[in-house]
């Protein structure tokens, strides 16, 4: 009894994901990970507009899922906004935020710190109470405030839409001993391209007793790939393009404009 | 309509961009001014990275303007004599300025410094011009004058334009119908090249002032030729944040000038209509209202107290 059949419990999750050329016309990548990785495409190209992200796959039912999607950690610098001579709000220093994803959810159907020890959020780092004790703040003069440059930072990324904790909804069917499961994220056009990891986790007991990892891959593609890699690589280029096409532009209304006067 | 722009990285509303290229290509048309002033910080508000927006905005502006400086070349309101001269001075004024503003943050607290005396500006030029434009266009309501504004300012400045007179290198600028030392257009453009390099704006709303009222120049002329230097000015902007900093948004600028070209006609046609100093009020009002905004920006505690900083 205390041995844990390892086939209990099987994750399997599918990577769902499309990239909308179109609100009405949305293209969606099935992928089913099991040992092997998927690489799960969002294309980015001129009518993009952010996509979706479902994630699914079979858990144990007496299990509760965490599923967490990150991309690789950096160090980001922000300007800090602060009082200047009482008065007038402006940039006063640089916080340097190291080891932070530039895009991170988490999202479980209970309350992270209601299912999940504090110990075995912070070693996976689970919810922001867990990723606050895991980034660190460079500069930061006052130690204690810490917790309020941590707040301002999320609110920061929340309102680029590339940090979520939720609650929302994961839909489970059963079927007799296995479990299914269901959620889908809206994913952002802010996020930047690269590849991200899907880590799902099933808890019990306040501790993460087996996880399974996938992962989704943003590229861009076509006309868009194009230029920013033109502008990247061949600059001078691009920038000879740019203002020859202004001045074409801003010459050839004058001139339409000023032979339509003339016809009249 | 959306649309995704591959050096912002981010997707916007194509019509929005468009929609702002329209209305401050109008102003551009109507006072020769880039309008930069304006929409960087809109564009910024549709969530374009700040580094990128301004970027964009001048290279949209190389557009607006061009198409302006045609319209304006056409009705002869051009003065290239005197735009190249203010043009040699402001590119010398732009590297001084570079300078300066290192030294303004080695001794710490520059913006601070930089933000209070560009409010302080704009807030001195507006009131200036609004008050000199509302009181000329009460007289010139009941003596029917059209063009009072140079003796006016004749009137006023005597001390000031017979020291201006005895400069050497005295010069005719025929379009403009006036005669200064070169070194007056030279030192006015070092100035507001200072100026712009310190405050990181275009500069030229900030040269138009003083075209009218130290050079004496007729307002047709002020922004036939601002507009001349707007867009020497931006083609360079352009060139040099598209090598160095790659953050020319080429989708963008193709919405933005869309708009702004169309704009800029429309505003060169109104401007016809109006006289200068209808105009002068109304560019009066839109800066004394950026200063407000400014003013508030400063004052009112932000929603966000983070935001995007240089590099990673």
């Amino acid at each position: 009894m205390n041995i844990l059949p390892r086939n209990t419990l099987y994750i399997f999750f599918m990577i769902l994901t499309g990239a909308v050329f179109d609100p009405a016309i949305q293209e969606e990548a099935l992928a089913e990970l099991t040992a092997r990785a998927n690489h799960d495409h969002i294309t980015i190209d001129t009518f993009y507009h952010g996509s979706s992200v479902s994630v699914r796959g079979e858990c144990d039912p007496r299990t509760d899922v965490v599923i967490k999607i990150t991309s690789p950690e950096k160090s980001s610098t922000l300007k800090q906004k602060g009082k200047v001579g009482g008065l007038l709000w402006m940039n006063t220093a640089e916080l340097e935020f190291e080891n932070t994803p530039a895009l991170y959810f988490v999202r479980s159907a209970e309350k992270i710190d209601e299912i999940l020890d504090e110990q075995e959020a912070n070693k996976h780092v689970l919810g922001y109470k867990a990723l606050e004790h895991h980034i660190s703040i460079g500069n930061i003069q006052d130690e204690s405030k810490k917790d309020k440059w941590f707040q301002e930072f999320v609110k920061f990324n929340e309102t680029k839409h590339v940090y979520r904790q939720d609650n929302e909804k994961i839909e489970y069917t059963g079927i007799r001993n296995k479990r299914t499961y269901y959620t889908l994220f809206d994913w952002p056009y802010e996020a930047q391209p690269g590849e991200y990891s899907v880590e799902v986790y099933a808890v019990r007991d306040g501790k993460v007793i087996e996880t399974a990892h996938s992962s989704v891959l943003v590229e861009q593609a076509g006309t868009v790939k194009f230029l920013a890699s033109t502008a990247r690589n061949r600059s001078a280029l691009y920038g000879t393009i740019s203002i020859v096409v202004a001045l074409v532009s801003g010459f050839g209304t004058g001139i339409v404009v000023k032979s339509r006067g003339g016809a009249h | 309509m959306y649309l995704y722009l591959p050096v912002a990285l981010t997707s916007i509303n194509a019509f929005m961009p468009i929609g702002l290229g329209l209305a401050v290509g109008l102003l551009s048309g109507l006072f020769g001014v880039g309008g930069g002033f304006l929409m960087t910080p809109l564009l910024i508000m549709m969530g374009i990275p700040a580094t990128v927006a301004a970027a964009t905005d001048s290279n949209q502006i190389v557009a607006a303007s061009s198409s302006g400086t045609y319209a304006h070349w056409k009705l002869g309101n051009v003065d290239f004599k005197m735009g190249l001269y203010l043009l040699a001075g402001s590119l010398l004024g732009g590297g001084i300025g570079v300078q300066a503003i290192k030294l303004l943050r080695e001794m710490g607290n520059a913006d601070f410094v930089i933000k209070v005396t560009y409010v302080l500006m704009l807030g001195i030029v507006g009131g200036y011009m609004f008050f000199e434009s509302l009181s000329a266009l009460r007289k010139d309501k009941k003596t029917k004058q059209t063009d009072s504004i140079e003796e006016q300012a004749g009137e006023e400045k005597s001390g000031l334009s017979l020291f201006l007179g005895r400069l050497p290198f005295q010069t005719e600028f025929v379009k403009s119908g006036v005669r200064h030392s070169v070194l007056i257009p030279l030192l006015l453009g070092a100035f507001v090249g200072i100026l712009a390099a310190i405050m990181g704006v275009g500069g030229v709303f900030l040269m138009v002032p003083f075209m009218i009222y130290l050079l004496g120049m007729p307002m047709h002329v002020v922004v036939g030729t601002s507009l001349f230097l707007v867009l020497f000015t931006c083609v360079e902007v352009t060139f040099l944040q598209a090598y160095t900093n790659h953050t020319v948004d080429f989708i963008l600028a193709v919405l933005l000038l869309i708009g702004s070209t169309i704009g800029a006609q429309a505003g060169t046609f109104l401007g016809r209509k109006l006289k200068g100093e209808q105009l002068k009020i109304l560019l009066a009002v839109i800066v004394l209202v950026v200063t407000v905004k400014i003013v508030a920006d400063l004052t009112i505690a932000p929603d966000l107290l983070l935001a995007q900083g240089g590099g990673h």
